[in-house]
């Protein structure tokens, strides 16, 4: 009888804990137990992809100095393996409605999430953020960035001078010298790259194919303007001229032998030890420079040249990356945005700016950028920024129905008779069925 | 009713019902909203969604590189069918009196055993055109004209990744077979050789027939492995240059993820259930009814 009772507790037991993991989990526990005196409490989620903050929190001990300043609320960081993994996995949380309590979202990932993100604009954070405003959807303020993000050119200046070759001010100048380098480096060892991209891996063509177009023209918000046309591929547009222009750089050759065969991370081994002249990556990409070279004092940085003459403005690429928000499923959300106060207050944000090679999106906390990525500043006074837009609802929605991928299309360029203007024909085609199906206007 | 065999009873009804409510649970009820939520336009992320009756499965048949992905599974299904009887031969030579048997049969089955992400890894630094292992060994062989683009030519590129999924794979067909090798009672094949069998009759009227439930299971297996394969051309190729060396797998995931269409994915999900069923039943027809003509007796 007591053998059977206990069976029957453990069945229970059992039974329930399947339940409980099949069910919608609206009791976890961290209610947000409000004390009468005000103070919060609770558990907070904070999910995040950045190997670089999952360092520097483990290292720094975010949590205890947290807890200094609000002791009943806990933070469970959660480190999800990179911002690929993190998207697949927030999308499913976010129709589970299991959204962590603070995320990050990127500059096009802002438009998807909207519905699930909570206003920050009355926050003192979002006022001291110089860019969270021109990222604003609809008016609220979604996520703070937590850097500024910035595209540079690395380029080795001693390869550079024994070759002759000067940094380029303009696309025809930034042609001709990597053909000259390819000329010069290339008759000696046939694995050389004037310009290292490692498109196996395709995204690494984000420089040139997702910010060209923007670049061209100078119009941060292109990819929402491309949703308000039916052939926004056409002859003469942004993204038409951009991408020709790519397509005849990446098809003369200063990629090396094989671009396609070789991934981000084997190029940027093989420009760290000069076995490239060049390479276009974010300010995150210096810190992986320097762990694969041996001496970085020849290491310096430009801004892409798109312009076609030195009488175009000289347009660059701002935009704020990593964007901190709260989510909506946050049964805790007084106390999440407490802790996203207290992330970019004088408590934790000044360390960690300083710590990552990013540029700081705080006008309280200024940071000065490493001396290397300083240079492409100095060799550009006259550079106009240009606020980057990833492009909000209905470019999204014309996306995806019709596949439009440009970091593909950029890798697709190197494959044997790949024609630009047809594929630009089929994706304007494409694009004015999906506006129609739509009813985007 | 004794004690015994009511506890008998119990048990037997415990031990079936977990598992049906399991299977319930995790299969057939995600299964069915599988093929729901492939009548309808969901995002992944969106709190509702429209049902559109067939238009995902008339896009699905509209969509040119989705057919190339599946045409790449084609050629990973040919390669391994191919490479099954060299494999059933090993399992008999390893199952024989061979010197080192058991060393080469932890060799053979050791890259299963590898995870499937660690040698796509290993491989594309194996196949890199810069510094890679296999230019080099061809260069010492003074076989520099071989050397191609293995992993960003259209026209090779599937069979290169075909051969990494053979080096996997292969050892745990062969171990398979020699399960099964092992299972057939001594005494049938001493008797055959009394008889004057060699052994070439042994493997064709003995060991082949008795071992056919596990053949079918291995061309299953090579089927769904077929057209499920995912990890090796994600990591090695991302499916590219373009979608040359892309998978139905892979399509769907970009499809589900990239793209956002979870709709659209689910109908490719279903699609792939229903062609594994079809492909398996055409194989069994041919191998069974035609090739060892079973029904003709």
């Amino acid at each position: 009888m007591k053998r059977r009772f206990i069976t029957a507790i453990l069945a229970g037991v059992m039974t329930a804990s399947l339940l409980a993991g099949c069910g919608n989990a609206k009791t976890d526990g961290s209610s947000n137990e409000a004390k009468g005196t005000g103070e919060l409490s609770g558990t907070i989620t904070f999910a995040i992809w950045d190997n670089n903050l999952n360092e520097f929190i483990e290292q720094n001990d975010m949590i205890g100095k947290f807890q200094e300043q609000y002791p009943d609320i806990d933070v469970e960081v959660e480190k999800i393996k990179d911002d690929s993994e993190y998207w697949n996995a927030m999308k499913m949380r976010a129709s589970a409605n299991q959204l962590p309590d603070v995320m990050f979202n990127k500059p096009f990932t802002l438009s998807r999430f909207k519905d699930y993100l909570v206003d920050l604009s009355g926050t003192e954070a979002a006022a001291n953020n110089e860019l969270a405003q021109g990222y604003a959807v609809d008016g609220r303020v979604l996520g703070l960035p937590m850097t500024s993000g910035y595209e540079y050119v690395y380029y080795w200046k001693d390869m550079f001078a024994e070759a002759g070759v000067e940094v380029p001010t303009t696309w025809s100048e930034l042609e001709d010298a990597a053909k000259k380098l390819q000329d010069y480096y290339g008759k000696d060892n046939k694995d050389f790259m004037a310009i290292a991209c490692g498109l196996k891996d395709e995204w690494p063509d984000y420089p040139y194919m997702e910010f060209m177009p923007a670049l061209e023209s100078g119009n941060g918000q292109n990819w929402n303007d491309m949703a308000k046309t039916d052939e926004p591929f056409a002859e003469g547009t942004d993204i038409y001229r951009a991408y020709h222009k790519v397509n005849d750089l990446f098809t003369s050759g200063v990629l090396g032998k094989d671009p396609l065969g070789l991934g981000n991370d084997q190029v940027t081994s093989i420009f760290a030890t000069k076995g490239a002249a060049m390479i276009a990556l974010g300010d995150w990409g210096l810190q992986n420079i320097q762990n694969g070279a041996e001496d970085i004092s020849q290491l310096g940085t430009f801004y892409l040249p798109t312009r076609d003459s030195e009488s175009d403005p000289y347009n660059v690429i701002v935009q704020g990356d990593s964007f901190m928000g709260v989510t909506t499923h946050s049964k805790n959300q007084e106390a999440a945005i407490a802790f996203v106060e207290w992330f970019y207050s004088d408590a934790w944000y000044p360390e960690y700016i300083n710590f990552v090679s990013s540029a700081s999106s705080m006008s309280n906390f200024p940071k000065e950028k490493d001396p290397i990525l300083a240079e492409a500043d100095k060799l550009c006074p006259d550079m106009v920024l240009v606020m980057y837009d990833g492009g909000g609802d209905d470019f999204s929605a014309i996306q995806n129905v019709t596949t439009f991928d440009y970091k593909k299309l950029g890798a697709e360029m190197l494959t044997e008779g790949f024609d630009l203007d047809a594929a630009l024909e089929e994706l304007n085609a494409s694009w004015t069925n999906a506006r129609a199906t739509l009813g985007i206007q | 009713m004794t004690k015994l065999s009511k506890k008998r009873k119990q048990f037997i009804v415990v031990s079936l019902v977990i598992p049906m409510l399991l299977l319930i649970g995790f299969v057939v009820v995600p299964g069915l909203d599988l093929i729901r939520m492939s009548f309808t336009n969901w995002d992944g992320y969106s709190q509702d969604s429209q049902f559109i009756g067939f238009r995902n499965y008339i896009t699905m048949f509209q969509n040119k590189d989705l057919w190339q992905s599946l045409r790449n599974n084609a050629i990973y299904f040919v390669v391994h069918l191919f490479m099954i009887p060299l494999e059933l031969a090993f399992a008999v030579l390893l199952t024989g009196k061979l010197r080192a048997a058991k060393f080469y049969k932890t060799m053979v089955f050791m890259p299963y055993i590898i995870n499937g992400v660690a040698i796509a890894y290993a491989f594309s630094y194996f196949f890199s055109p810069v510094n890679g292992a296999f230019d080099a060994i061809l260069t010492g062989l003074h076989l520099e004209n071989w050397i191609r683009s293995w992993l960003s030519d259209p026209k090779i590129v599937n069979y290169v990744l075909a051969f990494v999924s053979i080096w996997r794979f292969s050892g745990y067909h062969v171990i398979l077979f020699m399960a099964a090798l092992q299972s057939i009672p001594a005494d049938i094949a001493e008797a055959a050789r009394v008889d004057g069998a060699n052994t070439w009759h042994l493997f064709k009227y003995i060991q082949v027939p008795s071992i056919m439930l596990m053949v079918d299971f291995v061309l299953f297996d090579n089927i769904r492995g077929a057209l499920q394969v995912f990890d090796i051309p994600f990591v090695m190729t991302s499916g590219g240059p373009g979608y040359a060396s892309s998978t139905f797998t892979l399509y769907t995931i970009k499809t589900a993820f990239t793209f956002s269409n979870f709709g659209l994915a689910s109908t490719m999900a279903v699609a792939i259930m229903v062609l594994i069923v079809v492909i398996y039943l055409i194989q069994n027809k041919l191998i069974h009814g035609v090739i060892l003509r079973e029904g003709k007796k």
